[in-house]
């Protein structure tokens, strides 16, 4: 017992300095990743500044007293010290493309509708690919079920953006059904009433629809194919042997072994969302993080890049020590250290 | 399966089915009525919408900002060359051209009631001076203006550092896109202008002269109602104008924008493709554009050339350069790229009625019978390159010295326009035995590429900057302006030097607007130019803007130009104005 305690806690000790490796090793290279991409990031928000402003001449003068502001006239040393720092106390600091907006303020516009719609668009998939493909890896399933895989397959195929463009044409354009755009109606600001949410639902359900369609048949795949290695296994034959109900072989038996893996890619993917959908969101025009990331690598907006980039680490860090943390309870064996 | 299990997951999936359809049948109902709102289009998203500080990095101007709240001072009309008055009545120069004065319209108030007055040009001008070079417009205010002085309360004296002819025209008077902005003394007086947001609702902030207040916002729409105490309509200057709400909504791909102006819900469209357009007359006849009929397009004040690295070999040599023009033919371009909808461009002018005087003046004294830029002729290309040396490989491209002839053609990744114009230079090049290629790079790398001379050729909008006269773009290829590669040039990117033409140039800068004199710095000025051709001016550049006629009217056309037709433009308050609601049809409900 004291050796099974002694082994657990030796697991948590090494998952959480993974944990930590991983944010330090990811912040590290989003420090210097955008340094080393050519392009200054002062010289292209002064050009754009210059660009608005008639005729300037002095745009060297503006450009050094900008670099200035933002620290990137200090040796590369102090700067990554000063990154790091601010990291750990979750201040990312002021955009340079956006200045005077504050980078924490951009996300925290950005990152609800983002949150909302992918979230639950990811789960959706998730659960509806993982039992559409659970049913066709079933050797008991009927087989006229078994067709929906190339038809899943088949939406898989098409990018979430040509799918949104269909949608918008068909129940939106056509049948108008749905609004073509935005993540609210204008008339109804973000607020807690039920018009609001109406409307946000409403907006929500096409661009929900083409991520869900689109992304289903990947969880589908995985799933058939981790249910029919499960299907074989000794265990199912016993459990078959001993007269268990199908419906509790299916549940029970082959789909609470076949989902682990299944369960460390769902983690992955909510991890990721906070990056968005750049490709759906611009169709849609909705106000999420994606086309925020793709803004600041245009502008190579270093405070923006890094400060998105820095929520996505920890993001998708903590799912995976989520995941590591909760993989022992489901599998004894990896506390073990047998696999 | 038991009977409460199979209830419950009826009730759960009955329950999401009337969720969904709930949401659909509650269609969001608009409280704006159509036949009072206009609704135009808003290129990209804003991502800072709470910011109404129109002189930090991060403003953004053309979401309903500089059209509807902020008012300037002038006007220019690029149809007419006139300046035309708005805040502004006069500004005039002393006969050394550093001292300007400022009349005022009286009777001008903010939208908080108080005065607008010279102290607010003064205090405006003061704040821009203290924080330069940090805010929009503090670097060239700096650069130009040694002080503002109060003379009364409607006029105000300007002492330049140095004489400056173009100094109402170029920041005062909205020639390209907008103008310098005045504040209210009253309310940025105590604030920190590269902080402060200028939004808080409860005081009705943001406080400007324009004719309309702002309503309501998000990323993706700005709404702006109608003050119907607007200083000018009391004044007996102008009537309110008849809109009663503005709209800027983003509207997201060109797909989707044609689709929303198909469906209705948006008056006015920033720029298409032909075949939006037709899809558009297609599906509605009551859409117009600046033409009635092809090419459609407005010109844009920034025509588009192939731009060389003048400092790079071989690209150095004007024969090479001249070898490079033979090669392309423009129509070509206007056909490919452009499908018809722009123009062969002849100059790095655009084809403004002001600046067509000043292309007429190099017909006439036959300069482009000696300097023939539109001709295509691959055969004289051939000729100029063997006198170069050198000869077709196996491969059929040039090679001198065992290395091939080639260049890389680079675009700016967010502009589609420019990278067709490339791809089709490319290919002609590429026919006529140089191995061209085209890369785009992203915006901000290629900004800087440009000004640090990291490139051989590309596809840009060449000296932009002339709308009413010749100088703002011929200075841009002074050699003052010169830098070595790597050194960040402000102007004269191309790195061209030519002392003959920068002397010319200068002395033109110095001479009053429409002085005579000008013509003849002109012209042999530009013998200079077209002889070295350290550019190639390829395409007049384009904009292709629908309205839609069924809700508002008396939109600019070619037929009918009280302003250009680019609605992100400030100029546009002029547009708002001028336009008039469709009459309801008396046999339709409203």
């Amino acid at each position: 017992m004291s050796t099974m305690r002694g082994s657990s806690l030796a697991y948590l000790i090494r998952r959480l300095a993974m944990f930590a490796l991983t944010i330090w090793l990811g912040l590290t290279l989003m420090f210097l990743i955008p340094r080393m991409a050519p392009g200054d990031p002062i010289a292209a928000m002064v050009a754009r500044i210059s660009s608005q402003a008639g005729r300037v001449e002095n745009s060297e003068q503006m450009i050094q007293a900008w670099r200035t502001r933002f620290g990137l006239d200090a040796p590369l040393y102090q700067q990554y010290g000063r990154y790091l720092w601010n990291s750990l106390h979750f201040d990312l600091g002021y955009s340079m493309a956006y200045f005077p907006m504050k980078v924490e303020d951009l996300v925290r516009a950005g990152m609800p509708w983002t949150l909302a719609l992918l979230s639950i668009a990811t789960v959706l998939s998730f659960l509806v690919g993982s039992t559409l493909g659970a049913l066709m890896g079933w050797p008991a399933s009927p087989r006229a079920l078994r067709l929906v895989l190339p038809a899943a397959l088949c939406f898989t195929s098409i990018p979430p953006f040509m799918l949104g463009i269909l949608l918008i044409y068909v129940f939106a354009f056509g049948l108008r059904w749905f609004p073509f755009a935005g993540a609210y109606a204008h008339e109804f600001p973000p607020g807690r009433n039920l018009d609001f949410v109406f409307s946000a639902v409403h907006h929500g359900i096409l661009p929900a629809t083409a991520i869900v369609v689109t992304t289903m048949g990947f969880w589908a795949l995985g799933m058939r194919a981790m249910m029919v290695t499960t299907s074989g296994e000794d265990y199912m034959i016993l459990a078959q042997a001993k007269g268990l109900r199908p419906r509790r072989l299916f549940w029970m038996y082959g789909v609470r072994n076949a989902i682990l893996p299944q369960v460390t890619s769902l983690a992955l993917s909510i991890g990721g969302i906070a990056g968005g959908s750049v490709l759906v969101e611009y169709i849609f025009t909705y106000p999420g993080m994606g086309y925020l990331l793709y803004q600041g690598i245009v502008n190579n907006d270093y405070a923006l890049i890094q400060g998105m980039t820095s929520i996505l680490i920890i993001g998708v860090a903590t799912a995976v020590l989520i995941v590591d943390l909760a993989y022992p309870l489901l599998d004894p064996r990896i506390r073990r250290g047998d696999l | 399966m038991k009977p409460v299990g199979i209830a419950i997951k009826r009730f759960v999936f009955i329950g999401l089915l009337l969720s969904v359809a709930g949401c659909s049948l509650h269609a969001p109902k608009s409280d704006y009525d159509r036949r009072e709102t206009v609704v135009f289009d808003l290129e990209t998203r804003v991502l800072a919408p709470n910011m109404w500080n129109p002189y930090v990095p991060g403003a953004r101007l053309e979401h309903g900002f500089h059209q509807c709240m902020i008012e300037p001072l002038f006007i220019l009309n690029t149809e007419t060359g006139i300046i035309e008055p708005w805040l502004g009545l006069s500004m005039t120069s002393n006969e050394t051209l550093d001292v300007w004065t400022l009349a005022l319209r009286p009777e001008v108030k903010w939208n908080d009631g108080v005065p607008f007055t010279a102290d607010d040009v003064v205090f405006t001008i003061n704040l821009l001076l203290k924080n330069a070079p940090s805010l929009l417009f503090s670097g060239p205010m700096k650069q130009w203006v040694a002080r503002a002085e109060k003379v009364d309360a409607l006029t105000v004296l300007f002492h330049l550092t140095k004489p400056n002819p173009r100094f109402k025209l170029d920041y005062w008077s909205v020639k390209i896109a907008n103008s310098v902005t005045i504040l209210p003394e009253h309310i940025w007086k105590d604030k920190d202008p590269l902080t402060f947001k200028n939004y808080e609702p409860g005081k009705g902030w943001p406080v400007f002269t324009g004719p309309y207040k702002l309503d309501r916002f998000s990323e993706t729409s700005f709404s702006y109602r109608r003050d119907d105490g607007w200083w000018g309509a009391k004044a007996g200057w102008k009537p309110l104008p008849a809109p009663k709400m503005l709209e800027w909504v983003w509207q997201g791909t060109e797909e989707m924008r044609t689709a929303a102006m198909v469906d209705g819900s948006v008056d006015s469209l920033c720029d298409i493709t032909l075949g939006a357009y037709q899809a558009l007359e297609h599906f509605r006849g009551d859409v117009m554009a600046w033409t009635d009929g092809p090419p459609y397009v407005w010109l844009d004040p920034c025509p588009r050339a192939l731009e060389f690295n003048c400092g790079h070999p071989p690209w150095d040599d004007k024969e090479m350069r001249w070898a490079m023009n033979y090669c392309i033919n423009r129509d070509v371009i206007v056909a490919v790229a452009y499908e018809g909808t722009s123009m062969p461009s002849k100059h790095f002018f655009p084809a403004y009625p002001p600046l067509e005087r000043f292309t007429r003046i190099l017909e006439q004294n036959g300069a482009y019978d000696r300097f023939p830029v539109w001709e295509y002729n691959p055969d004289k290309a051939r000729e100029i390159l063997e006198s170069k040396g050198y000869t077709r490989n196996r491969y059929g491209y040039f090679e001198k010295d065992g290395k091939e002839l080639s260049v890389t053609v680079t675009t700016h990744e967010a502009a589609i326009e420019l990278q067709r114009v490339a791809q089709v230079v490319v290919e002609q090049l590429q026919t006529a035995g140089i191995n061209a290629s085209h890369r785009s790079e992203a915006g901000g790398t290629w900004m800087d590429n440009g000004s640090l001379g990291n490139f051989d050729a590309r596809v840009g909008w060449m000296a932009c900057g002339s709308v009413s006269e010749p100088w703002s773009s011929m200075d841009t290829f002074n050699a003052s302006w010169m830098m070595p590669d790597g050194k960040r040039a402000q102007y004269n990117i191309w790195r061209w030097k030519n002392e003959a033409y920068s002397a010319l140039v200068s002395d033109m800068g110095r001479m009053p607007l429409g002085d005579p004199r000008i013509d003849d710095l002109y012209w042999r000025a530009m013998e200079i130019w077209l002889d070295e051709l350290p550019g190639i001016p390829l395409t007049q550049a384009r904009k292709l803007l629908p309205f839609a006629q069924d809700h508002w009217k008396n939109w600019p056309s070619k037929e009918n130009p009280y302003s250009h037709p680019c609605t992100w433009w400030q100029s546009t308050c002029k547009m708002i104005h001028e336009i008039k609601p469709v009459a309801p049809d008396p046999g339709k409900a409203p």
